[in-house]
């Protein structure tokens, strides 16, 4: 159930709220909720001064999604004789059209895409793919496949959005390891999974010495100024991180699933100086070579259901116009099902862009389920680049050729 | 001695240098690099030992670790929580409860005749082993650590730790700590001899055959998973084959399976026609296609630069994993002399490989109880917990690709857990810890709920069990065939009433003594033999003086003879934050 957003109706927008500034009505309602370190307080100060407020979310499904069993291509008979035992059956489809439904799982991001905010994209993939879990996503996460680059897609667009690297904690990726996505040439992401741990246990009298560790130190070399630029970067946010954390664990509704992206939302709610979010998926069920159904139909479902949740969250705090969500897997699975009740590693995946400034929709050129090509598999339609460059470009704003290295046309899910 | 010994990296002109270190450069602190990188560190005894042997010796007595005594260490003791009708263990809980449904019973339970759930016995059967295989793989853990800290062989543990992230594969999926215990000691026989050898062996090892799901991999329906990381992430290197090869691979592996914990092979099941292997054509086998992966120079290239990077450093030219591979193909894959070659070389020695390797979590916890000399690994804190905390979970790897090691150990979370992990093994949290194995976790609320008189419908309503109406409990009662949630929390209790405990008991150590033992009698001197008992790169003049005036306010004297009876605790927190400098995470 959608929850009212009570910004609304004192009829000022959290967007005003956070344009009002330190001094204004912003603060005063956080403040209600508890004490806010200054921190805190300096950093909405950035995010309002800094940034138009625009917001990206990649939630990454790591493990090679089955896209044929998430948006099924139900009115294809040949989808049927592919997948004469795993394929969905059109009484278990979501109807979209005569052609294409959703996985029955997917209830919660088909309401979404009723309500106009979902775009599907078809067949997106590249030229050469790489049927490698670990090749194929270190070509999505540099966007350079069969090739490769230092630093990551949303690395190099923090770095367009900020070329000086002055705004602190750009990028956030909730995962244990950082990302390759998110290196970055300039900006140090902020990288943790678990917010109660983010926190240096201390006693009292070590406190000040502890906060010096790592100051005035040169670097011996390469490992350990890596190591220097990270405890600069845990020092100066783990606590706010924790403060975030801990006001929003206290009114959480606990019948939201919402995986990793409850930390998102602490931070989004937060008012964090942040762009660029990147969730990968832990624990990931996607990759479905044996009996597929059970796992697969769980993981959509935990998948959508933590989407359509995240969003009812970002409405509530009054940032669902300010957020855009991109879901993507490194490929998609080949058409025939395998003997053992599952797929194998494949090609061209069904991508998902998610918010109110999204125009719903099916975009991309559905792949053909008859001319199939690398043994089996679907022929790509949509450069996964054209989607970056659309999300660069038209939703972030910032040159989509710069970052990508050449231009990609840009597709239209974005509203103008 | 409260000498600091002198910081010796090698000059830059040493990089990539294979060519043995004069002996004369041999020192304490180059003693203290080549143990801190070939095994856990260790002791300032014990590097003064290595350091007496010279660097042919030092290096000989590590390698050929057969000859030296090896008393501490222990077999793995079994709670006891398998037994034979665990064997052909479902693949997932529908799987259990449909055949239960079919035949009446499954894993050596009956369905109940008549009455409400019919089936839990069943579930709760099948959820009773997850639970019960993760524990006893926690004590697993728990008991190879302990195996690392206690060996005279760190050159064994720390190899076998290398092959356990290279050859990944985890109880998560695998679901039977057996499979991973056998695999262990796999790793540890297998963990400095012939590397094509022990690939082989891991391909025929039950944990990994099931893991890349090799039972689905049979003649006329090739499953590519195993043949693809063979290649991919365990000889080769993407690039090094196309998807041809993934797919002749995978018909030669055909057939393969195993019986519990026996290796065998189906020859109805296995395709025995002829297939084009890397430029080759015959009736290969799964060791055939390994021989021949064997051959391609790549290979040796791509191992020797694994086994480089973990124990060296991050980064090595072309050059350098050329000239590394050359000296394992020339030792046709032995690792022994690969392993010499480098624990001698100027380029071991040379600027970039001192402070060139970020210690994995594993690696930091050992090291650290090494350091502080402690005997056994303590209960307190967890060993588990805390290298989760840090990133790393022993016997679940992320994922086949293992753990990426290197920059990926350190974020600002895994930094901040890394100290943290410190303090709680210097000044432990006796009264306060809990014991993970005997807590259900989230689903201790349902023991509860049980205890309070509630049914189990009632007991595993989402929200509070008191406001389910008379209508939602009867019609629960009546329809659940079983009760999954129910499960999760009985099959806990069940696997936990036949857990052997581990001990809780704090790390035995006393830095008072050792530091009045060095011949410290001011504080200044106490932080400088901390210091270089902990670190590997020096910690910078700011910090250490920080320290020193930490410790003098701490006991409210620069004089330790005037503090030796109370200074303990004020040394353990010296030591914490000396712990969680950035120098210490680097060796």
């Amino acid at each position: 159930m959608p929850t009212k957003n009570p910004c609304n109706e004192c009829g000022v927008s959290r967007r005003d709220l956070l344009r009002l500034g330190a001094g204004g009505l912003g603060l005063g309602l956080a403040g209600g909720l508890g004490p806010v370190p200054s921190v805190l307080a300096q950093a909405s100060r950035r995010a309002a001064a800094d940034s138009s407020g625009k917001i990206l979310v990649v939630f990454e499904w790591f493990g090679g999604n089955d896209g044929l069993n998430t948006i099924v291509p139900y009115g294809d008979p040949s989808y049927y004789r592919h997948r004469p035992t795993i394929g969905i059956k059109e009484a278990d489809v979501l109807k979209i059209d005569m052609q294409f439904g959703w996985h029955k799982s997917m209830s919660g991001t088909k309401n979404l895409y009723d309500e106009g905010k979902v775009a599907i994209v078809h067949g997106v993939g590249y030229d050469q793919p790489s049927f490698s879990h670990f090749t194929s996503m270190s070509f999505w996460h540099t966007a350079a496949p069969n090739s490769g680059n230092e630093y990551g897609w949303v690395g190099r667009t923090a770095t367009s959005l900020d070329p000086t690297g002055a705004r602190e904690n750009l990028i956030v990726n909730i995962s244990d390891s950082q990302t390759l996505a998110v290196r970055a040439e300039k900006h140090v992401p902020l990288v943790f999974s678990d917010p109660t741990k983010f926190q240096r246990g201390v006693f009292a009298q070590e406190k000040a010495v502890l906060d010096t560790l790592g100051a005035e130190v040169s670097p011996v070399g390469d490992a350990h100024r890596y190591v220097l630029e990270v405890t600069r970067s845990a020092a100066q946010a783990s606590e706010v991180v924790r403060a975030a954390w801990s006001r929003y664990a206290e009114k959480a509704n606990p019948d939201l699933r919402l995986l990793d992206l409850n930390k998102v939302v602490a931070l989004i709610e937060a008012d964090f100086p942040t762009t660029l979010y990147y969730v990968p998926l832990r624990g990931s069920l996607f990759d479905t070579h044996v009996n597929q159904a059970a796992p697969h139909d769980r993981q959509l479902q935990y998948c959508s259901d933590a989407i359509e949740g995240f969003f009812q969250e970002m409405q509530r705090i009054g940032r669902a116009d300010d957020v855009v969500m991109y879901v993507h897997s490194e490929f998609g699975r080949r058409v025939p099902e395998n003997t053992s009740l599952g797929t194998d590693h494949g090609t061209a995946q069904v991508n998902f862009v998610i918010g109110n400034a999204v125009k719903g929709g099916m975009y991309g050129t559905p792949p053909s389920l008859t001319e199939l090509v690398l043994g089996d598999n679907l022929a790509s339609t949509t450069d996964f680049r054209r989607v970056y460059a659309t999300l660069i470009e038209d939703w972030l704003g910032t040159d989509a050729a710069a970052v990508l290295g050449q231009p990609f046309e840009t597709l239209s899910f974005i509203e103008a | 001695m409260s000498v600091h010994p002198q910081w010796s990296p090698g000059p830059a002109a040493w990089q990539d240098d294979l060519s043995p270190l004069p002996q004369p450069e041999w020192n304490y602190d180059r003693a203290a690099h080549l143990l801190a990188h070939a095994g856990f560190g260790g002791t300032p005894d014990e590097i003064q030992a290595l350091t007496e042997l010279g660097l042919d010796r030092a290096v000989e007595q590590l390698v050929h670790y057969e000859r030296v005594a090896n008393p501490k260490l222990q077999p793995f003791v079994e709670s006891g929580l398998w037994d034979p009708s665990l064997g052909a263990f479902p693949d997932s809980r529908p799987e259990a409860t449909d055949r239960a449904e079919q035949s009446g019973a499954s894993m050596g339970v009956t369905t109940k005749p008549s009455g409400n759930r019919p089936v839990q016995p069943v579930s709760d059967r099948f959820f009773y082993w997850l639970r019960a295989t993760m524990l006893e793989t926690r004590r697993l853990g728990y008991w190879w650590a302990n195996r690392m800290l206690q060996t005279t062989h760190p050159v064994e543990q720390k190899m076998a730790l290398l092959w356990h992230g290279h050859f990944a594969t985890h109880e998560n999926k695998v679901r039977d700590y057996r499979k991973m215990h056998q695999q262990i000691e796999l790793f540890e026989r297998g963990a400095t001899g012939n590397v094509r050898e022990l690939t082989i062996a891991v391909a025929r090892n039950p944990a990994m055959l099931y893991f890349l799901d090799a039972q689905y991999n049979v003649k006329g329906a090739p499953n590519e998973n195993f043949a693809r990381e063979v290649m991919e992430l365990f000889t080769m290197g993407v690039g090094n084959y196309t998807e041809r090869d993934v797919r002749e691979c995978a018909r030669a592996f055909t057939g393969w399976y195993f019986d519990d914990l026996t290796f065998k092979v189906d020859p109805a099941k296995h395709d025995a026609d002829a297939k084009t292997f890397l430029g080759r054509t015959g009736n290969f086998d799964g060791v055939d296609v390994l021989e021949i992966i064997f051959e391609q120079p790549i290979t040796a290239e791509f191992l020797a630069a694994k086994v480089y990077r973990f124990l060296v450093r991050d980064e090595l030219s072309a050059a350098l994993q050329q000239k590394l591979g050359t000296v394992l193909r020339d030792a046709d894959y032995e690792l022994k002399p690969l392993l010499t070659a480098v624990f001698k070389s100027k380029d071991f020695y040379s600027q970039a490989s001192y402070g060139g390797h970020i210690k994995g979590p594993v690696e930091h916890m050992v090291a650290m109880l090494k350091q502080l000399g402690a005997p056994t690994v303590p209960g307190v804190p967890d060993f588990n917990q805390s290298t989760i905390a840090m990133g790393q979970h022993l016997l679940n790897p992320p994922s086949v690709a293992g753990w990426a090691g290197g920059k990926t150990w350190i974020t600002p979370g895994l930094l901040i857990a890394r100290g943290n992990v410190a303090r709680d093994v210097l000044i432990p949290d006796m009264t306060g810890f809990r014991d993970w194995n005997f807590s259900a976790g989230t689903d201790d609320v349902l023991g509860q709920r049980l205890r309070d008189g509630y049914d189990i419908g009632a007991a595993t309503a989402v929200n509070d069990p008191a406001n389910m109406t008379a209508f939602d409990r009867v019609a629960l009662e009546r329809d659940e065939k079983f009760n999954t949630r129910i499960s999760g929390y009985i099959g806990w209790e069940q696997a936990a009433r036949n857990l052997i405990p581990t001990p809780r008991d704090a790390a035995r150590f006393d830095l008072t003594e050792m530091v009045l033992a060095s011949g410290a009698t001011t504080t200044a001197e106490a932080v400088d033999y901390l210091a270089a008992r902990t670190l590997r790169v020096p910690a910078a003049k700011p910090t250490r003086d920080a320290l020193v005036e930490f410790l003098t306010t701490e006991l409210g004297t620069d004089s330790l003879d005037r503090a030796q009876t109370y200074m303990e605790d004020a040394l353990r927190m010296t030591t914490h934050l000396l712990m969680s400098t950035p120098e210490y995470q680097i060796v």
